[in-house]
């Protein structure tokens, strides 16, 4: 029997083809994992009652309107300081790869955005959109209404890769954009020469943002399967190179290692959060880093 | 090396397709699209000479195998020898056959010598019309080539062993020669032996190959026709315990039963031939042996009348090799020899060691003493007459007349003995060191030395030397450090043919030789006369004196010439018989065993009989006169190595070849593979084949790695 939690799990989103439901499951699978609420401990303050469903927590229930009509409700909080997330999509053409011909990177990182717009629009912290290539393509004011939701699923769903990136131009671009400190949530698999992308996160993260970096990549491009001779071919450039594949396979591996290794250290000192992603991984791992980025914001 | 079909050779030209299909045909790539080509791009160029690398080491591969494959095709032989010329040529070839008695030894009732003639005629008609063939045994002589094919079938057929066989090696030396002087091109010879150690032996190997060095292209072949795990009885050599003895002291025979196989029990007998030449029982022992065991076998055999005594010692019972079953001996009985004792006053007292070792008291009464010893003082020596004494001792001279040493000198150089223990009475030295008196002394004195610690003794380096044979047995185990000799006279340096037979152990000489005419002359440089409570010179004949007794027995058997004839030869040994010169007589009869006795002339200028023809093991009889004549004998054994069945290990044959290539064949098959391979020389196409397959597995391996999709 299917349960919440395979809701996690990237093959099993790739066959919900809404992407409202998409965003929906992944959520609830997440909370369902979690076996608490993912709100308790935030400063909030009472909003209003509503009815208590099986995961709130029984801490909540408001034992005094039980006494007077016998049922059981919780109290509903409401965030003292709201959160303004942006959600800022790469739309490179490389984003658009997939080795196993399943979930492309902007597919996943679109499915993670829709979990994420959807948790927080269910918190009641606006959220924006904003994608870009080699600068900003489609912006969306952050809005914390409902009807917020269906705008920003809307877009996704149509956002299509295209064409060569320049991730740190257009960072620089959204630090820009962005007059009040925010939670920017990048998602994009950063094949660019890292500097100027450390310098314009740096940018961000003077300006005040929270910033949480999504990087994700593909799954044959963090495990490197290939074998024999092969000739490949970047889809942004259309540079080849003919080599043997599985003579090749460690010095890849460590050189992507490396890559990572360099953004997790930078990422540590300008305290920006990064979380390493592949198209294999489930979901959870990213919602949790936006709820631990959440609650130290709270 | 040769090609059976050269042409195919040619097929190593096809190398060039995978060259060809590596420069036009190159694989296609399977081609991908990845975004992160930028992590690849940095390590490219070492990616690149790795490929370029693999591609070489592919096509490396690929010609390597088509071109052994060429050649395999093509049929390929080296040649182990210098055997040249096609199959059918002429051949010329040496056939030599091991005659040792060995090859008596019966397997599968057949002897190994039946089972060489068999191979031999088998490989006789084998080999090619028009050959030259030479049929050799281990006899000494040069070998011809037989007159034809017939000739050399009648002559295997006719092949006996003989009991005196040369080398092996010695044998293959004379094939070779005689091969080498063909014209013939191909040149082979085929040696068939049992391969026992004996026929191998190492002394002679240089020979043959300074030999084989001059005729190299020479095909070698070996053919075994051995018995890898005998079965077998056998005596050694008999040791006794004299070839002349006195008629008062009795005959010890001793030898090794040795055994090779399980286990068994053996009795061995003795037997003495009578006057009429019968054999008689007079000993029997049993033993119970297990493998590869050998065990000590000791008769003991008295009351021998004077003149000479043949006998055989033979074990009982059939088994593989008959000839090493039996071992003859001949001896001697004498008079006992008279030995004249000159000492010191009272010489019943200085002499009473050297008489009671010589002639016990209780042997004296039982009439068993070897000596007949007479005693004198030293003063009494002048007026004594020495003709019918063996040897003389002087115990602890004064000075001597010159007269005396004169009459002692001409006394051994009469082929007697005179032995001289010098002590305190020497003095002064000079009286000793005069002319006449070194005419007898092995050297001149020079001082007494002394060794009042008791720290110098007896010494022998070895016991090589005939007087002390009796101690070989013992060896290291004679306790010479229990009697130790406190003074001595130091002598000058030993003069030319003076020898030293037992040195003190400070590496001065304490018993000494000369030889003088016929005989010899002992000195010793300590007396043996001292009572040990009045300051002794020595203690070598207190308390337990057994060696002390040994070496004056061995001395004065050496003194009496005991051991100089003999009376026991190998087979193929010149046996010399000294006849006594009152009874010499130009013609005598020899009788070999079991044959008839054809005359022998003596030669009666140096009273000898001199007898070459002694090719057979047995007793022989010489005699003279009829029946109150002279009747003497000697006997023949084979010699060890004769009838040694233990197999010569591989390495020591290689080591007798050095380097040049033989090979060892025991079966038919065997002998026509070898045939084929060192005719037409040894086929590599297998090894070619299996070298292809190796290597189109790696190719295979290596690509499929490479190429993996």
């Amino acid at each position: 029997m299917a349960t919440a939690e395979q809701y996690l799990k990237p093959e099993v989103i790739n066959q919900i083809k809404r992407l409202d439901l998409r965003a929906q499951f992944i959520v609830k699978g997440f909370l369902h994992g979690l076996h608490a609420s993912p709100f308790h401990g935030f400063s909030v303050e009472f909003s209003e009652h509503r009815k208590y469903t099986p995961g709130d927590d029984p801490k909540d229930i408001d034992w005094l309107v039980y006494a007077k009509t016998d049922k059981y409700y919780v109290k509903k909080f409401e965030a003292e300081t709201n959160i303004t997330g942006y959600l800022v999509m790469d739309l490179s053409r490389s984003m658009g790869y997939t080795y196993r011909q399943e979930l492309t990177k902007l597919d996943y990182s679109i499915s993670l955005a829709a979990a994420l717009c959807y948790l927080m629009i269910h918190q009641q912290d606006p959220v924006g959109l904003l994608t870009f290539d080699q600068q900003i393509r489609n912006s969306l004011a952050p809005k914390a209404r409902r009807s917020q939701l269906g705008n920003v699923l809307s877009l996704l769903a149509n956002l299509q890769p295209q064409g060569e990136t320049d991730i740190a131009n257009s960072l620089t671009q959204v630090a820009a954009m962005l007059r009040h400190a925010s939670l920017v949530m990048i998602f994009s698999d950063l094949l660019a020469e890292p500097e100027p992308v450390l310098e314009a996160l740096y940018r961000l993260r003077h300006r005040g943002h929270d910033v949480i970096l999504f990087h994700v990549l593909d799954e044959a491009e963090v495990r490197f399967p290939f074998d024999g001779m092969v000739e490949l071919e970047d889809p942004e450039n259309q540079q080849r190179l003919c080599l043997d594949a599985a003579a090749f396979r460690r010095d890849y591996l460590d050189e992507i290692e490396a890559f990572r290794t360099t953004y997790r250290r930078e990422c540590s000192q300008a305290r920006v959060d990064y979380v390493p992603l592949d198209t294999s991984m489930q979901f959870d791992r990213a919602l949790t880093e936006y709820l631990v980025s959440r609650t130290a914001r709270g | 090396m040769t090609f059976v079909n050269l042409s195919l050779l040619g097929g190593t030209a096809l190398i060039a397709l995978p060259i060809v299909l590596h420069l036009i045909m190159r694989q296609k790539p399977k081609r991908l699209e990845f975004p992160a080509l930028r992590f690849i791009q940095k390590r490219s160029d070492v990616n690149r000479r790795r490929l370029l690398l693999r591609h070489i080491l592919l096509l490396l591969l690929r010609a390597a195998a088509i071109a052994l494959l060429a050649c395999a095709l093509a049929r390929p032989s080296i040649h182990f020898s210098g055997a040249l010329g096609s199959q059918e040529a002429p051949v010329a070839a040496a056939l030599v056959f091991d005659t040792a008695p060995r090859m008596e030894y019966r397997h599968e009732n057949l002897s190994r010598l039946q089972s060489a003639r068999e191979l031999g005629l088998w490989l006789l008609a084998q080999l090619p019309s028009q050959s030259q063939i030479a049929v050799l045994d281990t006899r000494l002589g040069p070998g011809t080539f037989q007159v034809d094919r017939g000739a050399a079938k009648q002559r295997i057929e006719r092949l006996q062993t003989v009991a005196h066989s040369q080398p092996l090696p010695r044998a293959l030396d004379e094939a070779l020669r005689l091969v080498g002087q063909s014209e013939l091109e191909r040149k082979e010879v085929y040696v068939f032996s049992d391969l026992a150690r004996g026929a191998w032996p190492a002394d002679s190997v240089e020979a043959l190959q300074s030999r084989l060095k001059e005729v190299p292209h020479v095909g070698i072949y070996v053919i075994d026709v051995g018995v890898k795990q005998p079965v077998n009885y056998s005596l050694g050599e008999l040791r006794l315990s004299g070839q002349v003895l006195s008629n008062r002291s009795s005959l010890r025979v001793e030898t090794e039963l040795s055994h090779t196989g399980p286990a068994g029990d053996r009795t061995v007998e003795l037997y003495l031939l009578d006057n009429k030449g019968n054999d008689r029982k007079r000993s029997e022992q049993s033993y119970a042996l297990d493998g590869d065991q050998s065990q000590q076998v000791e008769f003991h055999v008295g009351s021998l009348g004077i003149g000479t005594h043949q006998g055989f010692v033979r074990i009982v019972g059939q088994d593989g090799l008959a000839c090493d079953d039996t071992r003859y001996f001949s001896v001697e009985v004498k008079p006992a020899w008279k030995v004249l004792v000159a000492a010191p006053d009272p010489p019943e007292q200085t002499a009473l060691f050297l008489f009671q070792a010589l002639a016990p008291t209780e042997y004296q009464r039982r009439g068993e003493a070897r000596f007949d010893c007479h005693l004198i003082g030293l003063s009494e020596l002048s007026r004594r007459p020495l003709d019918e004494y063996a040897a003389v001792c002087l115990l602890d001279p004064t000075p001597l007349e010159p007269a005396e040493w004169k009459k002692l000198a001409d006394f051994a150089a009469d082929g007697h003995g005179v032995a001289v223990f010098l002590g305190r009475n020497a003095r002064p030295a000079e009286s000793f060191n005069t002319p006449v008196a070194q005419d007898l002394l092995a050297g001149k004195l020079l001082r007494q030395a002394r060794a009042p610690d008791g720290d110098v003794f007896l010494a022998p380096g070895d016991y090589q030397h005939p007087i002390l044979s009796e101690f070989r047995r013992l060896a290291g185990a004679v306790p010479w450090q229990a009697f130790p000799v406190f003074r001595y006279w130091e002598i000058d340096a030993p003069r030319s043919g003076v020898g030293v037979v037992v040195p003190y152990s400070d590496r001065r000489p304490a018993l000494l030789e000369r030889p003088l005419g016929k005989g010899r002359a002992l000195m010793m440089t300590t007396p043996v006369s001292d009572r040990p409570d009045r300051d002794p010179w020595n203690l070598l004949p207190v308390g337990q004196a057994w060696p002390f007794g040994i070496l004056v027995h061995g001395m004065m058997l050496y003194l009496v010439g005991s051991g100089d004839q003999q009376l026991n030869y190998y087979a193929g040994q010149t046996a010399v018989l000294q006849l006594d010169p009152q009874q010499s007589r130009s013609t005598y009869q020899l009788f070999a065993p079991g044959e008839d006795g054809f005359p022998l002339s003596a030669d009666l200028t140096r009273h000898l009989l001199v007898i070459s023809a002694t090719d057979q093991a047995g007793n022989y009889r010489v005699q003279a006169g009829g029946t109150t004549g002279v009747d003497r004998g000697f006997s023949v054994n084979l010699a060890p190595e004769q009838t040694e069945l233990r197999r010569v290990a591989e390495e020591d044959l290689d080591k007798v070849f050095g380097p040049y290539d033989y090979r060892v064949a025991r079966t038919r098959q065997q002998i026509e593979r070898d045939f084929s391979e060192g005719r037409v020389g040894r086929e590599l196409f297998s090894l070619l084949i299996l070298m292809t397959a190796l290597i189109l597995a790696a190719e295979h391996f290596v690509a499929n790695r490479f190429y993996r999709q």
